[in-house]
């Protein structure tokens, strides 16, 4: 009897402790300067950022929740089911994911005075960085000229593409090639039937190319690029008609519990200080004059039409299935 | 001579280093019972396991009907010994019933399960517990729980039966019949056995020859006759019986209680009485020291009454140790 | 406590079935038909039955071979056994498919490598290699409980060889441990998340768990959250089909299990000395199982770049200098805060449950204990998300109740099982002694439970340390753990960090462990009620 009475209130009072150490230690965001921002954006970029951020605004902070953009719609998803966006700050990685957030009427209605450039921006969000699709093949094999390339012999040991239901960029070279009349969607049948496979994340796709599983690949060009820059056994090349850029965009939260921080961090983002932080870390800035990571001279690049492809998306993405599986 | 059931040449075996058997030397003749008679912790266990195959010995070698079995340099296993072992604590297979554990070794030596069975049943029949031969063991009493264990060495059909204290953890009032009946079934197969236990009156009484161990040697060997009425010092007296010392003249002697009776010409005071049933035991302070005499009957005097005694017998020791005691009367009286 | 379980276990099934058939009934005919859903349940019955069958078989011949105390370097051998139990689960995968994967270690070295590990067989291997030291402790118990050495010298000395007493005395005897082995395996494989997420996920390979976390966290789609409930609820079915009649069956006989002394130094060998082949065989299996994939997880971590050899030369320690952010270090801690938290608050719950289960009201108590343990992970976590997560999701709490309640039967099996074998009498002696209820507890009680309360302690702080089924599916920002952490990091596919993320989190908890072995031989406690942690009896 004793035993028990003595440990049950030992038990309480530990208890207790630990959970308000518990919840002083972890459970934040409701601190006056403090916001919460949801995002796909690579650690090595966030973190440069969100600590340039609180340095230029002492007093702020930041809680962070980073996943990929397949992840970060499931986490909005089951916000909007449990009460609401909990995030006042939202960083895409490209415009459809964005779009479908102001079509739910959970972002945008703001956005702040910056020079970017019109074609990245609309009246709910704004393109603060840039993703470049680029090919990457291991040392030794041909560098493709042209998208099409892949589907050649050359590459019939392996091509390796980026799952666009996981990455946003994938999404949007997808989108690209989809609706461009030299490609479509053949183009990854055709893919298909040259032996191409589908991996996960862009940085897959670099692993698998770097250690040779993988002759080829199409991923991301801050990605691929910081593996060569590593040592890593690859070339980086732009094929015609060139890179697919997909910017991606900041917004506002309707549901913002601390507008004001919010506003700040994006404006912080999108000032000329942000883009120089962001480029410094690898990514690519969208502000003209901030030079940004490695970009061959005379590279081109081409952009989607994303208006087209918002109402597009989900057949495409089933179409996409068909051929890759779920 | 190597036609012995067994015969241990020398053997020593240790456990991590610390010697559980030192220069063991004995032999056991074919359809001869020998008791292993030591307090725990002397080696009975650890001889009974080495002959068995358990333990290897670190010196010495292990013959059995004339083959060696056991030397350092390795030995038979100990399924390929042809010895039957009874343990301690029974050691019965909690998932095989009794017909089947008495029938195990018959099935070991090849015959069909049935046959096994058959000669399993009639030995259950033998030890009057048939009746018990679809239960388990823990559905058994100990008593029953033994006899099984019983029937399982005796199914073995051994040249030599090894008993590892097999009435220790028997209630005294079951003890004797199985004893008896141990002794009975052991006598018609006409195999040699080795019977360690730690009770004297026990080894007294079922052996041909009684072994004294301590520490892992061998104390004293011979019948039970000469190691009660001729110990080779007071420590083997003492494990053989009870036993008084009183310092003579010529040096001490040994009294067991029944060497000695009350009435006579000596004198003594009584420093106190036990009531033991059958007899009562009387503790006397002499001038030679205490000695403890037993009488038949219920006590006729109390602690603090003077009373006379006579010495019947008493057994020389020399003090000297590893010296052999001698048959002394310099100190019997008269009578 | 019944109040305790009925919040973090009772109410969140509750919920979850009428959360599944308020929004789903609808549906539930589209719900049902949705591609994989099937192959992912086929997949989850199949993976436990399969793991099953390799891992118990492996645990007992493990526990009776290493139960010869004269086998050369046994004491080395018996920790290295359970060495696994230390290494995070998706770790282990991890570090299999850098050791044995394309471009692996293997492949590198020897130009070897396994195409299918990344797949069904790669994951029932390596789950069959992390459940094996769980078959091993529970065989080693029974053993240990049953297989007293004087049964099987019986046998010798009844005439049968070696070979002949493993088949008719020593395996019977292990008969109900090796049942309990196989439902506990069975059980634990079919709520295993991290190792098929990590080596099957990728190339297609879903089970239940995979498609849980897939369902909540990659999709937004409405019919994909119904899904998850259905599957978390089919889950703990399956479950309790498997273990509530096994129990029924097997539950008086295991019970009934007498308990000897253990004499580890007494073998049923014979005078021969025995095999080094049998050392050289156990230390070979745990030399390709765990080894030789740290080594290639720590050689990964340490190489420069991806598609390099892992050869000095191309050593650096960017990898891990990359990975100490200041935001991995707050998961860190909080991982830490968590486990410790988790840990000391089950030891006392568990004691408390221990002492209660004395009583008559308390026997059910243990019945509960039991529903916490076949509860999979995933179906916690899910329930306690749609329960608690509008007013608990974004904070660590969640992730501690989810600690509590799935761990609830880590803490009090070995606490229970030490206050059951605590003689009633020495109680009573020290208060005849003159010891107040008070002193009798710390002077004669706590004492000889001290090698038991470490031991749950330890067994659940680890446990805690590198748990990822639920916390996956329960952190949002600011509440990361740091397996989240590495587990998301395998998933953007970033090799480097990801293996010098899992090397961090390894050591993380090998030092804890080997600290608290030290300190547990340092008192002179024996370590041994933590073999019996995971005794389901």
């Amino acid at each position: 009897m004793t035993i028990r009475r003595h440990g049950v209130r030992c038990a309480a009072i530990l208890a207790l402790a630990l959970l308000s150490a518990c919840g002083d230690g972890s459970s934040g965001g409701s601190g006056a300067k403090s916001i919460t921002l949801y995002t796909c954006v690579d650690d090595t970029t966030i973190g440069p950022v969100i600590d340039a951020f609180k340095k230029a605004n002492p007093g702020t902070d930041v809680e962070l929740f980073r996943a990929p953009t397949g992840d970060l719609n499931a986490r909005i998803a089951g916000d909007v089911r449990s009460g609401g966006l909990k995030a006042d700050v939202v960083w895409a990685c490209d415009p459809l994911t964005m779009a479908d957030y102001t079509a739910q009427d959970l972002v945008g209605g703001w956005t702040p005075k910056t020079s970017i450039p019109a074609d990245y921006r609309t009246d709910d969000y704004v393109g603060v960085a840039m993703l470049y699709l680029v090919a990457v093949t291991h040392d030794g094999v041909p560098v493709p000229k042209a998208w099409s390339d892949l589907t050649g012999p050359e590459y019939a040991a392996g091509v390796a593409i980026p799952d666009p239901s996981v990455a946003a960029s994938a999404l949007g070279g997808l989108g690209y090639f989809a609706s461009s009349p030299d490609y479509g969607i053949d183009f990854y049948s055709t893919l298909k039937d040259n032996g191409a496979t589908q991996v996960s994340t862009p940085d897959d796709v670099v692993t698998g190319v770097a250690e040779g599983t993988y002759d080829a690949g199409i991923t991301i060009a801050s990605s691929a690029y910081a593996a060569q820059t590593a040592g890593s056994p690859i070339e980086v090349s732009w094929p015609s008609p060139g890179a697919i850029g997909i910017y991606g965009p900041i917004a506002l939260s309707k549901n913002a519990s601390n507008a004001t921080t919010a506003k700040d961090f994006i404006s912080y983002v999108a000032s000329k200080e942000g883009q120089t932080v962001l480029a410094d870390s690898g990514s690519y800035p969208t502000l003209e004059g901030v030079s940004g990571p490695t970009k061959p001279a005379h590279a081109r690049v081409v952009f989607p039409d994303w208006t087209a492809l918002s109402t597009s998306k989900d057949d495409l993405l089933a179409a996409y299935q068909n051929l890759f599986g779920g | 001579m190597s036609t012995d059931a067994l015969e241990l040449r020398g053997l020593s075996v240790s456990y991590g280093g610390a010697p559980a058997l030192t220069d063991v030397h004995l032999t056991v003749a074919a359809g001869e019972m020998v008791a292993l008679l030591g307090p725990s912790g002397s080696g009975k266990s650890t001889l009974l396991h080495t002959v068995a195959g358990f333990h290897a010995p670190r010196a010495g070698e292990v013959w059995l009907g004339g083959q060696r079995v056991a030397a350092p340099e390795g030995g038979e296993p100990p399924e390929r010994r042809g010895v039957a072992m009874v343990f301690q604590n029974y050691a019965l297979w909690p998932h095989l019933t009794a017909l089947d554990t008495v029938a195990y070794p018959a099935r070991r030596r090849g015959l069909r399960r049935s046959q096994a069975r058959a000669e399993a049943m009639a030995i259950l029949e033998r030890l009057q517990v048939a009746h018990l031969a679809h239960r388990r063991p823990s559905e058994l009493s100990g008593g029953e729980q033994q006899r099984v264990g019983l029937g399982r060495a005796l199914a073995r059909q051994a040249a030599l039966y090894l008993f590892d204290e097999p009435t220790a953890h028997l209630d005294t009032h079951v003890r004797g019949v199985f004893l008896e009946e141990l002794l009975t079934r052991r006598r018609e197969t006409g195999a040699a056995a080795l019977y360690a236990t730690h009770d004297a009156e026990e080894a007294l009484g079922v052996a041909d020859r009684v072994v004294l161990l301590a520490a892992g040697r061998v104390v004293q060997v011979g019948t039970p006759e000469e190691v009660y009425r001729r110990p080779v010092d007071v420590w083997a007296a003492r494990l053989t019986g009870s036993a008084s010392v009183l310092t003579g003249p010529a040096g001490e002697v040994l009294v067991r209680p029944e060497w000695a009776r009350l009435g006579g010409d000596r004198t003594a005071q009584i420093a106190d009485v036990w009531f033991r049933g059958p007899h009562s035991d009387y503790l006397l302070n002499t001038p030679d020291g205490r000695l403890l005499v037993r009488e038949p009957g219920s006590p006729r005097h109390r602690a603090g009454d003077t009373v006379a005694w006579t010495l019947l017998e008493s057994w020389a020791l020399d003090g000297a140790p590893g010296r052999r005691g001698q048959e002394s009367s310099n100190l019997a009286g008269p009578e | 406590m019944g109040v305790a379980a009925l919040l973090v276990v009772v109410l969140p099934l509750v919920k979850m079935i009428r959360t599944a058939w308020l929004e789903g009934s609808g549906n539930l005919g589209d719900v049902v038909s949705r591609p994989g859903l099937g192959a992912a349940v086929t997949h989850s019955i199949l993976l436990a039955i399969a793991v099953t069958a390799l891992a118990v078989p492996g645990g007992a011949l493990l526990a009776i071979a290493l139960r010869r105390s004269d086998l050369p370097g046994r004491r080395l051998l018996l920790l290295g056994v359970l060495l696994p139990v230390l290494v995070p689960d998706f770790v282990l995968g991890y570090s299999w498919l850098r050791a044995y994967g394309g471009a692996g270690f293997t492949d590198d070295l020897l130009g070897v490598a396994w195409d299918g590990i990344q797949g069904p067989l790669g994951v029932t291997v390596v789950v069959a290699v992390n459940a094996v030291p769980l078959a091993y402790v529970v065989a080693a118990v029974g053993l240990a409980a049953r297989a007293e050495p004087s049964l099987e010298r019986a046998a010798r000395a009844a005439g049968a060889g070696p070979v002949t007493v493993l088949r008719t005395i020593t395996v019977p005897l292990l008969g109900p441990a090796l049942a309990a082995a196989s439902i506990l395996v069975f059980v634990l494989t079919l709520g295993t998340f991290a190792i098929p997420q990590v080596m099957g996920a990728p190339t297609g390979f879903a089970t239940v768990t995979t498609r849980i976390y897939a369902n909540l966290s990659r999709s937004s789609d409405p019919a994909a959250f119904i899904e998850a409930i259905l599957l978390a609820l089919l889950l703990v079915v399956i479950a309790v089909v498997v273990v509530a009649p096994a129990d029924q069956l097997l539950g008086p006989r295991l019970r009934a299990t007498r308990t000897a002394a253990t004499d580890p130094a007494a073998t049923a060998g014979g005078t021969r000395k025995p095999g080094r082949w049998i050392t050289a065989t156990i230390s070979g299996y745990l030399l390709l199982t765990v080894g030789l994939p740290l080594v290639a997880l720590v050689a990964t971590a340490l190489t420069q770049a991806v598609g390099l050899s892992p050869t000095p030369s191309n050593w650096t320690l960017d990898n891990f200098r990359a990975v100490i952010t200041v935001r991995n270090q707050e998961a860190l801690g909080r991982s830490a805060l968590l486990a410790l938290a988790a840990a000391s608050i089950l030891v006392v719950l568990g004691g408390c449950v221990a002492a209660l289960e004395r009583t008559r009201f308390g026997r059910s108590t243990g019945t509960l204990v039991m529903l916490t343990f076949v509860l999979p992970g995933s179906t916690l976590a899910v329930g306690l998300l749609i329960t608690y997560g509008r007013w608990l999701g974004d904070t660590a709490l969640i992730i501690l109740l989810a600690y509590l309640a799935k761990l609830w039967a880590f803490a009090h099996r070995p606490i229970s099982g030490a206050v059951d074998r605590l003689p009633p009498d020495e109680l009573s002696a020290s208060r005849v002694s003159g010891a107040s209820p008070l002193v009798a507890l710390r002077t004669v009680v706590l004492r000889p439970l001290a090698p038991a309360l470490v031991a749950a302690w330890l067994v659940c702080f680890l446990t805690a340390l590198h748990e990822v089924t639920m916390s996956s599916l329960l952190y949002g920002p600011g509440s990361e753990t740091f397996a989240v952490v590495v587990l998301n990091s395998a998933e953007l596919g970033q090799v480097g960090r990801t293996s010098a993320l899992s090397v961090l989190l390894t050591l993380l908890i090998l030092a804890p462990a080997g600290l608290c072995w030290w300190a547990v031989r340092r008192l002179d406690l024996r370590p041994a009620p933590s073999s019996e942690s995971v005794d389901v009896d």
